[in-house]
């Protein structure tokens, strides 16, 4: 399957009475947008706005962050089976609005996070200070339950991602990228010397706001199984989940997912990167065990040689990364794992809540219970009503000079465990 | 399938699943409920459920949730090693649910209930 990326490059985001692209620039019609955020009845009202890179913005809570797109050849379209039709994705021309996201924000329950910093030492720690981000706050009509205000915010940002992503469709990409994977027998005829190496993604699916969606099916109602990864890149796996951001993968990371993009870095030159795993991270045990047999015995299968694992969150899932790590080294594949630590204030305590020999090769994304400062920023995009009820934050979270006392599990995408961002430990 | 019970801390788990229901509420902490837990796994019970199920980390929510198998048999290990880590697991989090206004606890109850409500839904019964 081959998939042509073509990057339109956002330098900035204005808003305007007409929507374009122009030199650049991404004129955004306000009214147009509100629009196709109110189609849904059980949102009442949205307020959007633009935060830039160095601004003294924060905007929290944030509950998903989302690359528009837009397919202009090959089968599908962007987000297929929840905005377009259900097809096979990843293949023919995406464009795609590089240098900006659509950020979601909202209060969905009361302990809820996600924090952007769009500068100050916060933004160093979230890939999203770097974005021009168009922000959406929503706000439900009366009585409306929290599952329904969950689905209502995260399908509206994929509308107006969608809306967004379609400005490019005839706009001539500044940067073209091609990515191309080949059959299994194709692979081996081509790579005869090369490493079968395979990407094991596991997915959030645990219930409200833990949640994430693969061709508009809820991950925990699947089984593991195999994607292209171009199809990634199309929006076929989607996020619904935003509590202890960071280790989540919001949408954006599975759009732009750098185990993907490195190892097509490396295809065809020290390995074959032969497809993608995705697996679930149930919270019932029999349905662990059955997902990552599943896991181990499609590895087996593929006749890989070697897979690196990525988890998405902490405890519960800890336990699936160590099930699929032990098992598919058991099928004689060898793993690297990818996860990040609670290792405690002090970063003495156990990082993990499981563990094994089997998983001697580990990648972290850092210490999520580390401490940090984030002073007070001008402006505020979406509330601090909640500042001190969300993960990793405490009574003491807001001070009186306005700046917040954290733990870095609040920032979005601050220890992700696919490696979006720097952090490490060692 | 083996039919577990479910114990808890969470009133909303007594009110959804009704009167009848295998539910044996503990007036207690999150951390309590997995003691709890662990003196079960000790005279042969077996976890169905994860005990750190959800992303809201033990002292920012007080309600928890899991499902129990009984048995006669010997300590199963992965269920012992499941839970005493787990209870391990909250000496890390900072406490600070006791301080939540009313909406944000019953916000916790029902992460909790959803929590627990998936992996009833893989309960064959």
């Amino acid at each position: 399957m081959k998939l042509e990326i073509g990057n339109i490059f956002i330098k900035d985001i204005q808003f305007a009475a007409e929507a374009k692209i122009a030199d650049g620039v991404l004129y955004v019609d306000k009214a147009a947008l509100e629009k196709v955020v109110l189609e849904d009845e059980t949102i009442k009202a949205v307020s959007f706005d633009i935060a830039k890179p160095g601004e003294s913005v924060r905007i929290t809570p944030v509950k998903d962050v989302i690359e528009p797109r837009v397919k202009v050849e090959g089968r599908g379209g962007i987000f297929p089976g929840i905005i377009a039709k259900v097809d096979t994705v990843g293949s023919g021309k995406t464009h795609v609005l590089k240098g900006m996201a659509v950020v979601t924000a909202g209060k969905i329950v009361g302990f809820q996070e996600g924090v952007i910093d769009m500068s100050g030492p916060g933004a160093a720690y979230t890939p999203f200070s770097k974005t021009l981000n168009l922000v959406m706050v929503c706000e439900p009509v009366e009585g409306l339950k929290q599952h329904d205000y969950e689905k209502a915010v995260r399908l509206a940002g994929f509308r107006v991602a969608v809306a967004l992503g379609e400005l490019g469709r005839n706009i001539a990409p500044d940067e073209t990228k091609v990515y191309e994977t080949c059959g299994i027998k194709e692979g081996i005829e081509k790579y005869p010397d090369l490493p079968r190496v395979a990407y094991v993604q596991m997915l959030q699916s645990q219930g409200l706001l833990h949640d994430t969606y693969v061709y508009g099916v809820d991950a925990k109602k699947t089984l593991s199984t195999i994607l292209n990864p171009t199809e990634t890149m199309d929006g076929a796996i989607v996020s619904g989940n935003c509590v202890s951001a960071c280790d989540k993968n919001p949408t954006y990371v599975h759009e732009n997912n750098p185990v993907v993009e490195d190892l097509f870095a490396q295809h065809g030159k020290t390995l074959n990167f032969v497809c993608q795993i995705i697996t679930n991270e149930n919270v019932y045990l029999a349905d662990k065990q059955r997902s990552s047999d599943w896991t181990a015995k499609l590895c087996r299968l593929l006749d890989l040689d070697g897979v690196i694992v990525s988890q998405e969150g902490f405890g519960n899932p800890d336990t699936d990364l160590i099930m699929n790590c032990k098992k598919i080294e058991a099928e004689g594949v060898k793993t690297v794992i990818i996860t990040d630590e609670y290792a405690g204030r002090d970063g003495k305590s156990q990082s993990l809540a499981d563990a094994d020999p089997a998983a001697d090769a580990v990648v972290t994304g850092g210490n999520a219970n580390e401490v940090i400062v984030l002073p007070k920023m001008d402006k505020v995009i979406g509330t601090l009503d909640y500042v001190n009820k969300i993960a990793g934050a405490s009574e003491e979270t807001l001070q009186a000079d306005g700046s917040l006392v954290v733990e870095l599990q609040v920032i979005t995408g601050a220890t992700n465990e696919t490696g979006f961002i720097n952090l490490s430990a060692r | 399938m083996d039919r577990g019970y479910i114990l808890t801390n969470n009133p909303l788990v007594v009110e959804k699943l009704g009167p009848g229901a295998p539910v044996e509420f503990l007036e207690c902490s999150y951390k309590a409920v997995l003691e709890a837990a662990r003196d079960r796994i000790h005279q042969g019970a077996k976890l169905l459920s994860h005990p750190l199920s959800g992303s809201v980390k033990p002292g920012e929510t007080p309600y928890k949730s899991v499902i129990l198998v009984n048995g006669k048999g010997d300590v199963d290990e992965q269920s012992l090693a499941l839970i005493e880590n787990a209870i391990l697991a909250c000496a890390k989090f900072q406490q600070r649910c006791d301080r939540y206004r009313p909406a944000v606890d019953l916000d916790c109850r029902l992460i909790d209930w959803t929590l627990l409500e998936s992996a009833l839904a893989s309960v064959i019964v």
